[in-house]
């Protein structure tokens, strides 16, 4: 008997601790619904920016590919038509494609960008079902034609807000998951050349 | 003290270095492993000593020397880095920078350049610089193959000299002066020349760059494979350079036994053929007049039974196989160890115009050359048919040798007299030139003998016993029929079963031999592309080219040189001896293990062909067949590759495409 009161006392203040739990202050958040504030310089999906006449800054110099310590990045450069400019100058990436599932996040890309073309913005939401889905390519990546430079963050005074508004539409995900295979960039460098040929 | 008379000694460094009279400091310093940085200078152009960039510190001279162009002298003590040195030279790259646009992020050489790996290692890595810089015009079109960046220019005229004295081409010029000097071509006419891509090796900087490679890649990205060019007889050692299983480029190889660290055009660029969409990439078989896909399996089946069938109810005389020089050795021994094993000796690599591809005994090496007094051109000319053999000679005319060419034997041999050593360089067409010249110049003592055959493995054939009347090893045997021949017993109904693997005989004398490819009753061909022959087959076989597949070729000198694949051949594709293995389980022939074959030919090649000479009657299949209309096309056709794809395969044709 008095076994069993000792019990009921023990069952008591482990609820009292359940129960004073109920009047602290939470620390989890009703994700999505509310979202939490990021470090000012959280690094999360890239963005690869315009200037300010629309043009890409991107020239596909494939820098920021080779300071990719998770090699998570495949550029493919190529010439600009003189009719068609996407860039200022001669070349521009005609592929570029980052593996967010292999990305560490660490920002070397950025920091190699002699043009500050591709960045970290803090949106991190990209959970999908499908690991092909995770290769972004320049429809997810670059900063739609109407919406402005895209921000970097050297050019935001008092760091990144916690939420940029504007998630990058995501066009297709069955054609991103499309083999990106080697065999497949090995197309796109076939097809440059057939157009080169004639 | 004789050895004085030819050696110096000097201190570079602190080491005592003893070179050779007259050598160059920048020369003397590789010695003991001190890297002098050049820019101008170039070992096979010499000095020009325009950059300045090779400054070095001589005790007792004033001011700093350069390197290139100061000779090694007795007693000399140089400094090739202190602090002197490492000044002018920053000051050297300082003003080199001063009007460069430092693009490197979008130029063809970053990562490979030496204008920034020297400014890494010497330069201050600041300016003084607060002028904005002349601005000149990029990417220039500067001809068929190459594009010029004007402002990149350090103006080493590397370009020019290569022109000048390497290629005798005299097309490059170095225009206007001062800030404004641009590289350019004299007339205002497009650069175009056969060894137009060696100037992007040269040119230190990105000012000069192909076309084909534009913005495709960096040096970083590429899986790097040496091997070496089918596409003439001279065997060029080259790097196959590939970016996602696409050939993007290939850089020449410092060799100076075979290539002299120099490609030719055709061996450079002439690679866009891999990926073609009209590739070949499933067997076809001729039914009804129309070819249907079928499998390998079918493919093996319908040879196997055309080819038994043929012997049973015709015996082996009404069989017979074309291997042109795309084969690689292994599958020319293969294809003739199959043939002579149902029987028959209807066997020959020649599908043209050639009849010849080994001078015999005395065949020298393309190193002679450099010593030749005397060379004489026989035939059609070089620079298109072997253009490295070509620049070869033209260092040795640059050396003081004489050139002869379009003379008859007689007066060949009245020009020759007292010189030695004497090279005759033959095309191997005409087998009764090829033997006048032999005579008229048989009582000269050193005379060695090239032939620079139109296919690109030519000499490897021969080796291999693609002939009807040797064996392999040049053993002599009993004479089956060559190629002509063959094609007359097509026309006369005696031969039924015909393999033709990359050869393309039906591009030579077209209408003659395509009635006797219609004649016969199963033809077979393998090939990349469907060619005026593999048209007419009953059954096509797609097939590899030489930079998918790994085994050795034979140069005209008889070097054994490797090939080692770079490429993933497409699918449904097969290598010439995959295919004859197929082909060997189909007539129950047994062929050699691996290690067996790999020691037969290197047995065979070795093997010195003696008692013949040029024109040698033992190699006449009798007249010469026309030619086909382009020349250029049968240089391609004799590497068996795409002659049927002009706009991928030509450089005529690229120069239009471009
Ligand atoms: S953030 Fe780092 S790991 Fe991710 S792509 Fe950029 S460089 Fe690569
Ligand atoms: S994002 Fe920047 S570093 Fe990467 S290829 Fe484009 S310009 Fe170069
Ligand atoms: S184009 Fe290149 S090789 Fe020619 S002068 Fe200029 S830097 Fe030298
Ligand atoms: S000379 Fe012949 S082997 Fe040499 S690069 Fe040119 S085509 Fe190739
Ligand atoms: S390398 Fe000596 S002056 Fe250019």
């Amino acid at each position: 008997m008095r076994k069993r009161l000792y019990n009921v006392g023990a069952i008591l203040k482990g609820l009292s601790i359940t129960f004073g739990f109920m009047f602290r202050k939470r620390p989890t958040i009703e994700y999505p619904s509310v979202k939490k504030q990021h470090a000012p310089r959280f690094h999360g999906l890239h963005e690869l920016r315009r200037y300010g006449d629309g043009k890409e800054r991107c020239i596909g110099c494939e820098l920021c590919s080779s300071a990719c310590p998770a090699n998570a990045i495949t550029v493919i450069g190529a010439e600009n038509a003189p009719d068609d400019r996407k860039s200022p100058g001669e070349r521009h990436a005609a592929r570029y494609e980052i593996d967010e599932l292999r990305c560490i996040f660490c920002g070397m890309c950025e920091e190699a960008c002699p043009t500050d073309a591709i960045v970290l913005t803090p949106r991190f939401e990209m959970a999908d079902y499908r690991r092909g889905s995770f290769i972004y390519a320049k429809d997810r990546l670059l900063v739609p034609p109407d919406a402005g430079v895209g921000e970097a963050p050297d050019e935001r005074p008092g760091g990144i807000p916690g939420d940029l508004g504007r998630v990058a539409e995501i066009k297709s995900t069955t054609d991103v998951a499309r083999g990106f295979s080697a065999t497949h960039r090995g197309e796109i460098l076939k097809t440059q050349r057939r157009g080169l040929a004639g | 003290m004789a050895d004085n008379a030819v050696n110096v000694t000097l201190t570079i460094d602190g080491v005592p270095v003893t070179v050779p009279k007259g050598t160059l400091l920048v020369e003397a310093a590789k010695t003991v492993k001190q890297e002098i940085p050049v820019y101008c200078y170039h070992p096979k152009l010499g000095p020009a000593g325009l950059c300045r960039v090779c400054l070095v510190d001589i005790e007792g001279m004033p001011k700093l020397q350069i390197a290139c162009n100061t000779p090694a002298a007795d007693g000399m003590v140089v400094h090739t880095r202190n602090d002197k040195v490492d000044a002018g030279r920053a000051m050297i790259l300082e003003l080199l920078l001063v009007n460069h646009p430092l693009d490197c992020p979008i130029c063809d050489k970053g990562g490979e350049c030496d204008l920034q790996d020297y400014a890494m290692a010497y330069g201050r890595g600041s300016s003084d610089l607060v002028d904005p810089k002349t601005r000149k015009p990029k990417g220039v079109d500067l001809g068929p193959t190459i594009v010029l960046d004007e402002e990149r220019c350090v103006v080493c005229q590397r370009c020019v000299r290569f022109d000048d004295i390497i290629a005798d081409e005299r097309q490059l010029v170095l225009k206007d002066r001062g800030v404004r000097d641009i590289i350019a071509t004299s007339t205002g006419d497009p650069y175009r020349h056969n060894f137009t891509g060696n100037v992007t090796e040269l040119c230190p900087v990105g000012a000069l760059t192909s076309k084909t490679y534009r913005f495709k890649s960096r040096p970083w990205d590429l899986q790097r494979t040496q091997t070496t060019c089918t596409q003439c007889a001279v065997g060029c050692q080259m790097f196959s350079d590939v970016r996602y299983g696409v050939p993007l480029r290939t850089m020449s190889v410092e060799h100076d036994a075979i290539s002299d660290g120099w490609l030719c055009d055709r061996g450079r660029y002439n690679i866009g053929f891999y990926d073609s969409a009209e590739r070949i990439v499933q067997p076809l078989y001729r039914r009804n007049g129309t070819f249907v896909q079928i499998g390998w399996d079918d493919a093996f089946t319908l040879w196997g039974k055309a080819l038994r069938e043929a012997l049973r109810a015709r015996g082996p005389e009404a069989v017979g196989a074309i291997g042109g020089g795309r084969l690689t050795n292994e599958e020319a021994y293969l294809l003739q160890h199959l043939t002579r094993a149902v029987g028959s000796a209807n066997l020959d690599w020649r599908a043209g115009l050639a009849r010849q591809a080994t001078p015999g005994a005395k065949g020298g090496t393309l190193a002679a050359l450099d010593r030749a007094q005397a060379i004489v051109t026989i035939g059609e000319p070089l620079r298109e048919r072997a253009p490295v053999l070509w620049l070869r000679i033209l260092k040795a005319v640059r050396r003081g040798a004489r050139l002869i060419a379009a003379a008859t034997p007689a007066e060949a041999a009245a020009q020759c007299a007292g010189l030695a050593p004497i090279a005759l360089v033959w095309d191997g067409v005409d087998p009764a030139l090829g033997a006048a010249y032999d005579g008229a110049f048989a009582g000269f003592a050193e005379v060695a003998t090239f032939i620079a055959s139109e296919q690109g493995n030519a000499r490897g054939a021969e080796a291999m016993g693609m002939l009807p009347a040797f064996g392999p090893g040049y053993a002599a045997v009993a004479p089956g029929r060559g190629t002509r021949a063959m094609l007359e017993d097509a026309r006369a109904g005696r031969l039924r079963v015909l393999s033709i693997l990359g050869a393309n005989p039906a591009a030579y004398a077209p209408n003659a031999a395509a009635e006797a490819l219609d004649a016969l009753e199963f033809t077979v061909v393998s090939e990349l592309f469907m060619t005026e022959t593999a048209a007419r087959a009953t059954l096509v076989l797609p097939a590899r080219g030489p930079l998918e597949k790994s085994g050795t070729t034979l140069n005209l000198t008889g070097d054994l040189l490797p090939l080692h694949a770079s490429l993933q051949a497409p699918e449904g594709t097969l290598a010439d001896l995959e295919m004859l293995i197929g082909l060997a389980q189909q007539l129950d022939v047994e062929l050699p293990s691996a290690e067996d074959l790999e020691r037969a030919v290197i047995a065979h090649a070795a093997k010195l062909p003696t008692g013949f000479g040029l024109g040698d009657a033992r190699f006449d299949d009798g007249p010469s067949v026309a030619p086909p209309p382009h020349v250029h096309r049968t240089i391609f056709d004799g590497a068996g590759t795409a002659a049927h794809d002009p706009r991928l395969t030509s450089l005529r044709a690229l120069e239009v495409g471009v």
